[in-house]
């Protein structure tokens, strides 16, 4: 038997390099062999909070297996050593019970505080609206117009031919323009989505931006703003299982200087009605 | 608390079957024995059906077939042309399914409940056999229905195990209106047996008992499971009631889910998770259970803190069912709510603290035999601890922004659920087996099984971790579609060569089973020389377990007592005069040592 070991372990070993050291190879020369680049000012703070845990749980780790390690090497059977005969200990109970609580209660309280400022606050005055509805399987984007301001959004007007569930002779809505799976935005400026969903649930994913957010039918979510803090070309990711074609509803997301963005809008005629820009063919529900 | 209300002969009084015998026994027996080895081997099937599910799964993400390659073709040329981006969705949808309501729920709760309580209680059998029977043929029937999905128009449910409506409910955007129809419908007939199995269990354990056997006497993989049915009880037809609406709503016109026609999206995600919270735990206290009997055993020791353990359970039980929220995080639920699951979920992780804790506390100075089944027990604390870690990862509301529907949460729950519940099911069998069937399984065979098992299972599933920080997404029929992603497809691949060696290793474990029917090392009826009462009696055990009701004296884990001749004391032996015993609940103090 101790030759089928030998043999295993090696064949293992030996499989565990060459995989690895390709695999490695490849993931150091792309750059993400841990997290992904990081463009946005809330990302920041939830790569901290990560960290934050992950020395929490390292630490914790380290402590409990080396004892668990120690304990089995230490108290293994051995011939006339016999076990201790212990129930429990009541004081010892209450300190690994009350430790756990504050460290989680601390956790609890300091992520929610993160989590308000990201979701609950409202953003800055000046953000840029920007309407997102998913589809199956593509991306419906809004911009507002020279005038600063998006049509308003009626999740219940949201339909087959609007999109965005704007109403027509909405004031606000005439002048903005629509494109399909292509999202640009300028760097330094807080961007505030409106997001919605013409058929079954998607997901706003980007990991880039450490951002994830579900697009519920019948709802319209504002509540997702971020500013992206340097430029860069990405790709908006549907992170929520949406049917047979969700593997590739993905889009062009560029975070390009504020110039270069307004260059980008300049050249976007309005969308003349409320609906968005018209579907490409490959990727209609109809052909999928 | 410390009498059982009814005696064995009253308990049986009013069904006193017979012994079936031959084939006919695994028919219509209604022998609580027969019918855990039945939900026994019916889960060991469904577990290797689950596994070549995930196999294929896995294949096509190292080696999509809609991969573009460099030369124009589409397709890898290792890849299987026959799994399409549907059939994929359907891979791990039914994978999931499978896996939690056809393979762990009915190993812990169904075989291993059904064989071990009325054993480790000292009655004859469940207060209700016909029905604990009628339960199991009404799973197996479910997991038919699940699977008969592969074989209808449109393919099986693959809106993923969750299925999320407006996918799941409007056939128009689903395209597997029959397979989702099959789904919802096994997952209501699932229900139905465990809702009979649960009332069964409390039913028994509450009535049943031996004399003597106080309910802080009760081993703690029956307090484990008389929590489980409790949370099956209150759980389960909440999951119940939304498979019927969303029957209603594939076939017969109703909207409950459907926004375009005034229902309600999220109203499927609350009824869900209010079900598939308590269920992950329904899908762990067993296992947590099981592992404490088993490392008490082999440690030679007392359970650490045994009340503390039963305390630890009963809050897991109630705070369970007011976490569901936290897997609605970035829903679009109301934004003060999740934060206010957010903190229930932390107050969560305390009970799960305390039970590590007391586990390493039971093994400190023991005289540990590394059997087997230890040998998986001791997996199953140190992959819980990592599952518990990653999971206060997602349990942190802003971390959840950015990990939600990752790789990392699938590595989560297979940290819990395989590293978890697996490794305590294996652990069970080992330990239990020379009951069940009167020998052991061979050692050697098992520590090898145990040994590549858990060497896969980590080289399997701790990358994923890393591709889910990475930004991997989960359930995604092919990552090379995305540039993020192509530069972790290595990763992925060494996954996938991983999950081949976990899948094949399994091989190892069902010949060691098979093969021990026959040619095992005879047992005897106490090999492990434990105490508690299924080890007083025969391997296996005759027809009603018990010649003559047993007494009980002792608590469970009467390991080691100073000046006793033996290192246990069996849970019925009459105390002597001459050896301390009477109620060995109270904690003692603890020598220095």
């Amino acid at each position: 038997m101790s030759r089928f070991w030998r043999a295993g372990w090696v064949g293992l070993l030996g499989w565990i390099v060459a995989a690895g050291s390709t695999g490695w190879a490849e993931i150091r020369e792309a750059g993400v062999w841990w997290l992904p680049r990081n463009v946005s000012h809330f990302g920041h703070e939830i790569d901290f909070m990560i960290y934050v845990i992950l020395w929490l749980t390292g630490i914790t780790g380290i402590l409990v297996f080396s004892t668990m390690i120690y304990f089995i090497v230490k108290y293994r059977h051995r011939a006339g050593v016999g076990a201790i005969h212990s129930h429990g200990n009541n004081t010892l109970e209450v300190v690994w019970t009350t430790i756990p609580v504050f460290i989680f209660l601390a956790l609890a309280i300091y992520g929610n505080e993160m989590w308000g400022r990201m979701r609950m606050q409202k953003p800055p005055a000046d953000a840029l609206q920007v309407a997102v509805v998913g589809e199956q399987f593509g991306w419906n984007v809004r911009y507002p117009g020279p005038d600063g301001k998006l049509g308003k959004m009626d999740s219940h007007k949201i339909g087959k031919d609007n999109p965005f569930g704007i109403d027509p002779n909405d004031p606000d809505g005439k002048d903005d323009f629509t494109t399909y799976n292509e999202l640009v935005f300028p760097v330094g400026h807080p961007v505030q989505l409106h997001l919605g969903s013409k058929d079954v649930i998607h997901a706003f994913y980007v990991p880039e931006f450490r951002l994830y957010q579900d697009m519920v039918p019948g709802r319209v979510y504002d509540f997702v703003w971020f500013k992206a803090d340097s430029t860069g070309h990405f790709q908006l990711a549907c992170n929520q299982l949406c049917g047979q074609g969700h593997y590739k509803m993905f889009g062009k997301l560029s975070v390009v200087p504020e110039e270069e963005y307004q260059a980008w809008a300049k050249g976007k005629a309005p969308a003349t009605i409320a609906s968005s820009a018209p579907m490409p063919a490959n990727t209609s529900v109809a052909n999928r | 608390m410390s009498t059982a209300t009814l005696t064995h002969a009253e308990a049986h009084g009013h069904h006193d079957h017979h012994e079936a015998t031959g084939w006919r026994k695994y028919l219509w027996s209604l022998d609580h024995k027969v019918i855990g080895l039945q939900y026994l081997f019916g889960s060991l099937a469904f577990l290797f059906i689950g596994g070549a599910l995930a196999l294929l799964l896995r294949w096509q993400l190292a080696f999509p077939s809609t991969q573009v390659m460099p030369d124009g073709n589409v397709g890898n040329p290792l890849s299987l042309s026959f799994i399409n981006p549907q059939f994929y969705n359907a891979l791990f949808t039914m994978h999931a399914t499978v896996m939690v309501f056809l393979v762990v729920m009915p190993v812990l709760v169904g075989a291993f409940g059904n064989y071990l309580i009325p054993l480790k209680i000292g009655c004859g059998d469940m207060a209700f056999p016909l029905i604990n029977e009628l339960s199991f043929w009404v799973w197996l029937a479910s997991g038919l229905i699940m699977l008969a999905g592969f074989f209808v128009a449109g393919g099986a449910a693959a809106g993923g195990w969750t299925s999320y409506a407006p996918l799941s409910s409007v056939a128009a955007y689903n395209g597997t209106k029959i397979g989702q129809t099959l789904w919802a419908a096994g997952i209501f007939i699932n229900g139905l047996a465990s809702i009979m199995g649960a009332f069964n269990y409390i039913t028994t354990i509450v009535n049943m008992r031996a004399p003597g056997m106080g309910f802080f006497r009760l081993p703690l993989a029956v307090w484990a499971l008389f929590i489980t049915a409790f949370l099956l009880l209150l759980a389960i037809p909440v999951l119940s009631a939304a498979g019927a609406m969303l029957i209603l709503d594939l076939n017969f016109g109703t909207n409950f889910f459907n926004p375009a026609k005034g229902g309600q999206p999220l109203l499927w995600q609350h009824l869900f998770w209010f079900f598939g919270h308590p269920e992950v735990y329904i899908l762990i206290l067993p296992a947590m259970g099981i592992v404490s009997d088993i490392l008490s055993v082999n440690s030679r020791k007392p359970v650490f803190g045994y009340r503390a353990m039963v305390y630890a359970m009963i809050a897991i039980g109630f705070l369970g069912f007011i976490v569901w929220g936290h897997h609605m995080f970035v829903s679009g639920m109301n934004l003060v709510l999740s934060a206010a699951f957010g903190v229930s979920t932390m107050v969560i992780a305390v009970p799960s603290a305390i039970k590590t804790f007391n586990w390493l506390g039971t093994i400190w100075g023991g005289a540990i035999r590394f059997n087997t089944a230890m040998l998986n027990a001791l997996a199953f604390v140190s992959m819980f601890v990592i599952g518990g870690f990653s999971g206060i990862f997602m349990a942190s509301t802003p971390i959840n922004i950015f990990v939600h529907h990752t790789y990392f949460i699938v590595a989560h729950f297979h940290y819990v659920l395989f590293g978890g519940s697996i490794f305590a099911m294996f652990a069970a069998i080992y330990f239990w087996y020379p009951k069940m069937f009167g020998r052991r399984m061979n050692e050697t065979l098992g520590k090898i099984h145990f040994a590549l098992t858990f060497a896969f299972f980590n080289l399997c599933f701790f990358p994923m971790h890393n591709v889910g920080l990475g930004g991997m997404m989960r359930r995604i029929a092919d990552p090379t579609a995305y540039e993020h992603l192509r530069a972790l497809q290595p990763i992925n691949q060494f996954i996938t060569i991983a999950a081949i060696g976990l899948g094949f290793s399994q091989f190892l474990f069902l010949y060691n089973f098979f093969r021990s029917l026959r040619h095992g090392e005879p047992a005897g009826k106490n090999p492990w020389e434990a105490t508690t009462l299924e080890w007083t009696v025969d391997s296996p055990p005759g027809h009603g377990n018990f010649a003559v009701t047993p007494t009980v004296y002792h608590g469970p884990y009467e390991y080691s007592l100073p000046g006793a001749a033996r290192d246990f004391i069996m849970q019925n032996e009459p105390p002597a005069p001459d050896h301390p015993a009477g109620s060995p609940v109270s904690p003692r103090p603890v020598p220095v040592g």
